[in-house]
Formats: structure tokens, C-alpha cells, sequence
């Protein structure tokens, strides 16, 4: 007698090859239900997927444009992962990003045109990273010492930040406004000595995008490699045992929120320093840091996978608006963004658990206590 | 061919996790009126087969015959609809409703309206009637263990189970507790009801069981009428072979005192005072064995020598210096060594791997870092050599330590103490919950670091451990000594009075 068919038990370790082998299933299952639901309302999914690769990918100024988009997403996406891998639930990178940049521009724009480039460009994108781990510590201070839960405040501090952005720019004459323009308020613009310089002259891809990458793998080598890292992955692990082993706990939580809260203010200064050019709320207020917990969420937590998966998270964000041309809703891509993260999230269950059928033996009739071993 | 007097039968049950078998062509008949003892060493399979009788697991093969007729229980609460109920180690109650709200929770009979009077007279009459006194009106959290224990007891008897499955439920008694439960055990099954006892203490399995069954390795290996059996016989069917744990030697010379804690208090987790007194010292090359029944002071004792829970009042001294207020790590660096109760809970990060554990302490220091960095081939290297050197099994790259069993994760945080060269070792329960190999190694490091000249501190419940490898015993009561003695003048009759707050005329 069998009583279950297939039973299900957890994986010990999964190999290398699956932990990659789920993520893009993942992607494909996505992209087939996406398709399926293309179909259904009457639009060719062929048609849709062909051109937004072809968009995202299939010229110099496609690439371009898809590699702008991942570049904030690069960096959200490693606060969020640096920060929920050591279970510091921060979901502030929006407010992180948003006081990223509100930092930036004001430190550019009051640098002036009169700073070096080569000084004033890292203390524009250093001026981020302060930001964002300042409005992280708004969040991380009353966490560590007094236990407030850093979930509610982190996400509450999203939308003060997102307000304060738009009291600078359209309810007062702050001086992130550019007072040139009285039409519709805008952001006045870094001087283009604070400004990334872009690769190419003829696209707008700037080196922010390299910087992003090199952030993420500092990320990664800091995680892994030194002794601050080891510290941090034991309280990741049980904060019980990095008591036991000496180990300030307090403090490596507070270093995590705050080096999660600077890469997300990061992003914020790449973006304004690169291609925004100034403190422009419709440029900004993208919901970049709440994609940055999903694109976390497909690389499983690791800073280095988030570097290509931001890449495909750019490139469909990039591609989302090309898709009216064929009069598909550029809806259709945040659904697709939906589906991949649902996919992602159930594969999880696939690398921790392995299906098999129980093994079909004999039963014979035995009775007898004890049996013959 | 039912057979009437049979309450349960297992006939060839396979059941196994992460691939590895916990039970294995398992045979098993229970009778209707009997106590019978599953005996066998920890990871024998024992604890599995009980939760499939529990409906906690289900087989992956094989028939279970209940009363006869072939059944599966898909939750625990089917089974317990059936009259099986099963005492867990770790209890499952509620700690702030009161002992009478426990025994009502989730029972299928009570309806929307409870009268609280009623639950309490009738949880009263029920402890009465089967010698299980308890205060029906106490909230949990203000009972002592072996009076949780009794409540998970009433909690089956109130919903009228006929079978009762106990899983070592000594291992948290004094010898006297454990006596009043062996008469409440033949009170059931002298109603006909079936209690399962698990325990590997082949005296306790003599004593009140009629029938035993032996597993070892997952498969039952043997059964017999108590009467019949000879504990060395039983004893080599759990080990599967003759067996001699080590033991200390009596002549042993001793150094000074390497670690005295003077009249040291340490609060509890409530506020209240859980150390409230406590002075002794322990000489290079001596075991101190601290003895009591669990929840008397023994945790926050060890947390105030190590640092984790500074005393309030007090002091304590290693190797002459005063190191009271002292950081845990600072305290790491003075060669104070601590193996906690809970291995996977604090003294292993259970997701790193082994080799990441083994530098758990070291690595503050070269060669495992030099300046911020961290040397990733030293983790390695020593990782590798302890791992052959303390025989630490199970191991493979990138493998989160978690996965290990239960005696290679104990080898593991041993080996890492120990290589800390310590003066002072404090060592919490260290075989709890190990087989008799790992037991026996386990030992074996402890005394080694004996005969090295360490002070060693072994805070144990388990008697037999603490009188075969201390060289003096002291009995923690309430956060006080309530007595000491040298090893060859305890017993476990007069530790077990001295752990129930029994006071000693006139102790050493």
C-alpha cells in the first residue's frame, strides 16, 4: 500500500546548475503566460516579444537606452539584497533613492560650474550614498536601540521622501528649482562639471552604468571577503550565535541598514548625475527602489546576479513604452515584471525541495514482532 | 487474522528524510493494556515512528494497522480523534493561558461557552485520579517542567486517549518525579489503555515497561517481555555492540584554581533573579559538575561566566584576573570556551559552512584575517585538518553545517573550543541527544582537556554523565547550591533529592 504518490522532501544543497536552471525557467514560464494572455486579447505575442527585444536590444541606441534603465535598478537592487540577506527588512530604497538624489542635486548644483570635474563628479555621487544612508539611519537608529520595526518606518520614510521631493521642486522656490523655466517647475540643472560624462557622443549612456557594476561587486567582495563581511553573514544567519561568538550585533545591523540605504542613495546620484541631469520628480519618481526589492528577489539575495538581472528588468522597462507603436499597453510589461517575481518566488520552493516517487517494494505479510532485520 | 488484543500494529514501515532513512522495514505491535518501551539510541528511528503513529508523518511505505484495520492518519488531530496522543519532548502548550485553557484548547466536545469553574474541577479531579497534581488555575509559564510535562499528560487523559506516547519524558524529571510519573504509566495501562515509553535508560525501561522493542539504524533489531531481558543483552541490540563509556580517571593531579565565581548574581529573562548566590571555584585539571533540574539557574549561570549576561552583583575570576564585566569576545581572547545547550540555536551558525564554523573564534586574529581581510585557504586548511583529526562526518563543500547529525555537529563545536586552548571550559548538556559513539567521543574531548590542565565546567542533567566524568558535584536549586559533594560520595538518589529542593543536615 503506497500512501502518497510523489513525496515531496527538502534538498540538502542545490547544485549550482539548478540555482541557475530555476531563475530562467522562471523567466520563460513568465513569458509563456504573458504570451497566453497576449493571445487572448487579440494581440499576436510573437509580434510583442520580437519587438521588444528588438527595442531593448537590437540597436546601439536600444542597448543604450535598456543599460540607463538598469543602472538604478543595479544599485536598488544590491540594497535590498545586502540588507534582506542579513534580515534587514529595509523596503526604503525608494526613499533612499529619492534623498540619493535630492543630496546630489543640491551638492551639485551648489558646487557650481567653477569645481573640477574630477572633483566635483565623486563628491556629486558620494553625496548620494550620504543621503540615502541618512534616510536609512532615520529608520535604523530607532530599530537598533529601541526595537521600532523597521519594515513600517522604512516604508512610511518612502513616501516623506517622495513628498519632500515635490515640495523642492513645485511647492516652494527651493534652490533644487530651476527658477528659468515658470511654466511647469522643474529641477534646475547640475552643472555639467558634476555630470557623468557619456561613453558615446551619440547616445546617452553614461559611465554611471560601469560604476553601478563595480558598486555591485564591492557589494559582493565586502560580503564575502573581508572580516567585516564574515561578521555580518553570522548575524545574518543566527543573531543568537554571533552573540556567542563575540560578535557586536547592534552595530553589524546598523552597518548593514546604512550600507544598504547608501546604495539605493547611490542609484539616486548615478540617475541625477547621469542621464536626469537635475532633481526632476517625473524622471525620479519611477518606483526604481521598489523594483530594486524584485530584481534582489530573482537573484536570490546575490549582488553579483543582480547585475543581469537588472539588466532584464532595464531592458523590459525599456522596452515597455515602444509597445504602444503596435498598440500593445505598456501595461503589458509591468505584468510581465509581476509574473516573472511569482515564478521566481514558487521556483524557490523547487530549489530548497526535491519531487520523487516513493520506491516500490514488496510487502510481504509479517506479523511478527520484531522482524529479522 | 485481526487480532483483538492488539491496540496498533506496524508492519514494514519505511519513512525518510533528505533522502536518508529513518525507519526501515519497521515492525512494531502495541497491546492494549501494556507500557512498552521503544528503545534505541537517538537517530535510531524511534521518534519517527512515533510521529507516524501520531499523524504527524505519514509512511512512505509499509501498513499500519490500527485495532486492526489498515489506517492512515493524515493530521495529528485524526489521530488524536482515535485516542493516540503523544507527549513531545518539546512541550506544545500555551505559556499564558492557565493549565485548565490548555486542556480546553482545540477540544472537539467543548463548544461556544466554557465555564472556567467547570474546566478547572474537572482538570483537578483528573490530576487527583491519576496522581498528575497540578494547579488548574496556574498559567503555564509559572510551572516548573515537570509540572508542564503533567499537563501535556492531562491534556491526552481529558480527550480520553487510549493511547499515550511518551518520548523520553525523564530526561527532564529528578529520579523522584520520575517514579510518580512509572506509577501514573502502570495506573493507565492497568485501565487498559497503551503507553508507549521512550527512553534509552535501560533501568527506567526494567522498571516499568512489560514489553521492549530495540531499534537500531532505523529497523527494529529485536523485542522481548521485560521479564525476560537482560539489560547487557538489550543494551548490546541498541549499540550493536559491548559498549563502555569512558569514564575519568580517579588519581589525577590538579593545578590552581583557574576559574572562582564568588557569590555571583544574574538576572533571569523575566527580571527575576535567576542566579542568586552562587560561589565555587574549579581547578586546572578538575571537572566541576553542576547538576539540577533544568530551568534552577544553569543557563544564566553560564551566560554570566561567558559574558553573554553581565552579573549584577559578584564576581568572577580566571586565571587571577577579574574579568566580570568583560565582553564575550574579550572573554574569548582570556581562554573562556563555552559549548551551549543548543547547538544549532548559538553555538553554530547553522547556515555557513563547517570550515566558516570552525573559525567561528579564531577569527578575529591571523592567520584567519590579516587587517580586514579574511583568509579564506587558513579557513580552509584548519577546517580540513579538524575536520580528519575530530572525525567530523557528513561534510562536503558548501554544505550549510545544519544538515550534519546531530553528534558530528557536537564533534564540530567541540573541536573549535577546544583549539581555542582554553583555561576554562564551560560545557552545557554536551551529549544531550547524541549516540553512543558520539557520545563516547564527546567524552573522550572532555576529559582530554581534563588530563591538559583545563578547568572544566560540565552543567549537565544527565547524572549518569556528570558522576562518570566530574570530579565534584555541586546541586543547583532555585538559583542557589542546595549542596556539594565529591563524585564518590553522590549518588543519584541523593542528587535527585538535593535537585527537588530537599535541604542535606549539615553539607560539605
Amino acid at each position: 500500500m503506497t500512501t502518497r504518490r510523489i513525496i515531496v522532501e527538502p534538498r540538502g544543497l542545490a547544485s549550482l546548475g539548478l540555482t541557475l536552471a530555476v531563475p530562467a525557467a522562471s523567466v520563460l514560464l513568465a513569458l509563456i503566460v504573458g504570451a497566453i494572455f497576449l493571445a487572448l486579447t487579440g494581440n499576436s505575442p510573437g509580434e510583442v516579444y520580437v519587438k521588444m527585444v528588438d527595442t531593448a536590444f537590437g540597436s546601439q541606441r536600444g542597448l543604450s537606452e535598456t543599460l540607463i534603465s538598469a543602472t538604478p535598478l543595479i544599485l536598488t537592487g544590491v540594497a535590498a539584497a545586502v540588507a534582506f540577506k542579513m534580515l534587514v527588512w529595509n523596503i526604503g530604497a525608494e526613499g533612499q533613492f529619492i534623498m540619493g538624489a535630492v543630496f546630489a542635486a543640491g551638492v551639485g548644483i551648489a558646487l557650481g560650474s567653477g569645481t573640477p570635474a574630477l572633483i566635483a563628479i565623486p563628491v556629486v555621487i558620494l553625496a548620494g550614498a550620504v543621503g540615502g544612508a541618512f534616510w536609512a539611519s532615520v529608520s535604523a537608529v530607532p530599530k537598533v536601540y529601541l526595537g521600532v520595526n523597521e519594515i513600517i518606518t522604512t516604508l512610511m520614510l518612502n513616501f516623506i521622501a517622495l513628498n519632500f521631493m515635490y515640495y523642492l521642486i513645485f511647492g516652494s522656490s527651493s534652490p533644487w528649482r530651476d527658477p528659468e523655466v515658470s511654466q511647469f517647475p522643474s529641477g534646475r540643472p547640475i552643472p555639467d562639471s558634476g555630470r557623468i560624462p557619456e561613453i558615446l557622443d551619440s547616445q546617452r549612456l553614461d559611465y554611471g552604468f560601469f560604476i553601478a557594476v563595480a558598486f555591485a561587486i564591492l557589494a559582493w567582495f565586502l560580503i564575502s571577503k573581508t572580516k567585516w563581511g564574515f561578521e555580518v553573514r553570522v548575524v545574518g544567519d543566527s543573531s543568537d550565535t554571533a552573540r556567542y561568538a563575540g560578535i557586536a550585533v547592534p552595530r553589524k545591523f546598523l552597518g548593514v541598514f546604512l550600507m544598504s540605504g547608501a546604495f539605493a542613495g547611490l542609484a539616486g546620484s548615478l540617475y541625477v548625475a547621469g542621464p536626469v541631469g537635475a532633481l526632476d520628480p517625473r524622471s525620479l519618481d519611477l518606483g526604481l527602489g521598489f523594483t530594486g526589492i524584485i530584481v534582489a528577489a530573482l537573484a536570490r539575495l546575490n549582488p553579483v546576479a543582480v547585475v543581469p538581472v537588472g539588466i532584464l528588468m532595464g531592458a523590459l522597462n525599456n522596452a515597455g513604452p515602444s509597445l504602444q507603436s503596435i498598440r500593445v499597453p505598456a501595461a503589458t510589461v509591468e505584468m510581465l515584471q509581476g509574473a516573472i517575481l511569482i515564478f521566481a518566488v514558487a521556483g524557490e520552493f523547487f530549489i530548497a525541495n526535491r519531487l520523487r516517487r516513493p520506491e516500490k517494494k514488496p510487502q510481504p505479510v509479517a506479523a511478527a514482532e520484531g522482524g529479522e532485520a | 487474522m485481526a487480532d483483538s488484543t492488539l491496540a496498533v500494529e506496524f508492519r514494514n514501515i519505511d519513512k525518510a528524510f533528505y533522502g536518508v532513512k529513518a525507519n526501515d522495514n519497521v515492525n512494531f505491535q502495541l497491546r492494549k493494556g501494556e507500557v512498552h518501551a521503544l528503545l534505541g539510541e537517538n537517530g535510531a528511528g524511534k521518534s519517527t515512528l512515533c510521529s507516524i503513529l501520531a499523524g504527524l508523518y505519514r509512511p512512505d511505505a509499509g501498513e499500519f494497522l490500527f485495532e486492526g484495520t489498515p489506517t492512515v492518519f493524515k493530521t495529528p488531530k485524526d489521530a488524536l480523534a482515535a485516542g493516540v496522543g503523544m507527549v513531545y519532548q518539546h512541550f506544545r502548550l500555551v505559556s499564558n493561558l492557565t493549565v485548565a485553557e490548555n486542556l480546553a484548547l482545540g477540544h472537539p466536545k467543548l463548544g461556544m461557552s466554557i465555564s472556567q469553574a467547570e474546566l478547572e474541577d474537572d482538570a483537578r479531579q483528573l490530576g487527583e485520579e491519576y496522581g498528575l497534581p497540578v494547579d488548574p488555575a496556574a498559567r503555564i509559564w509559572q510551572l516548573s517542567v515537570g509540572e508542564q510535562q503533567r499537563v501535556e499528560i492531562l491534556k491526552l487523559l481529558y480527550r480520553q486517549a487510549k493511547i499515550l506516547i511518551l518520548d523520553e519524558p525523564t530526561a527532564v524529571l529528578t529520579p523522584q518525579e520520575a517514579q510518580q510519573l512509572f506509577k501514573t504509566m502502570r495506573q493507565l495501562a492497568s485501565e487498559g489503555r497503551s503507553v508507549i515509553f521512550v527512553s534509552h535508560k535501560l533501568h527506567e525501561v526494567k522498571q516499568v515497561s512489560d514489553r521492549v522493542t530495540v531499534l537500531r539504524d532505523g529497523t527494529t533489531v529485536g523485542g522481548a517481555d521485560t521479564a525476560d531481558a537482560e539489560p547487557r543483552d538489550l543494551a548490546r541490540m541498541m549499540v550493536g555492540r559491548d559498549l563502555e563509556l569512558p569514564t575519568r580517571d580517579a588519581q589525577h593531579d590538579v593545578g590552581d584554581a583557574m576559574l572562582i565565581v564568588d557569590d555571583v548574581r544574574v538576572a533571569g529573562d523575566r527580571g527575576l533573579e535567576a542566579v542568586r548566590g552562587i560561589s565555587f571555584e574549579v581547578r586546572g585539571g578538575e571537572v566541576l559538575g553542576i547538576s539540577g533540574v533544568s530551568g534552577n539557574g544553569q543557563r544564566e549561570l553560564a551566560y554570566g561566566i561567558v559574558g553573554l549576561r553581565t552579573p549584577t552583583s559578584g564576581t568572577v575570576t580566571v586565571d587571577g584576573e577579574d574579568v566580570t564585566s568583560l565582553s564575550v569576545a574579550d572573554k574569548i581572547d582570556r581562554g573562556v570556551a563555552y559549548v551551549p545547550q543548543s547547538r544549532l540555536g548559538m553555538g553554530l551558525a547553522p547556515g555557513l559552512t563547517t570550515e566558516d564554523n570552525l573559525g567561528l573564534k579564531a577569527y578575529r586574529k591571523p592567520p584567519y584575517s590579516k587587517g580586514l581581510m579574511l583568509a579564506a585557504s587558513v579557513f580552509k586548511e584548519r577546517g580540513q585538518k579538524w575536520i580528519e583529526k575530530y572525525d567530523i562526518r557528513g561534510v562536503r563543500p558548501g554544505l550549510p553545517i545544519r544538515l550534519l547529525s546531530g553528534g558530528n555537529l557536537q564533534k564540530a563545536l567541540l573541536a573549535r573550543e577546544v583549539e581555542l586552548n582554553p583555561k576554562v571550559l564551560i560545557a552545557r548538556s554536551p551529549t544531550r541527544g547524541l549516540d553512543v559513539g558520539a557520545t563516547e567521543a564527546v567524552r573522550n574531548l572532555v576529559l582530554a582537556e581534563r588530563a591538559k590542565g583545563t578547568a572544566v565546567l560540565l552543567i549537565s542533567e544527565d547524572l549518569d554523565e556528570l558522576l562518570a566524568l566530574s570530579d565534584r558535584v555541586l546541586v543547583l536549586y532555585e538559583g542557589q547550591v542546595a549542596g556539594r559533594m565529591p563524585a564518590e560520595e553522590a549518588t543519584p538518589e541523593r542528587l535527585g533529592l538535593l535537585m527537588a529542593g530537599h535541604k542535606e543536615e549539615a553539607a560539605t
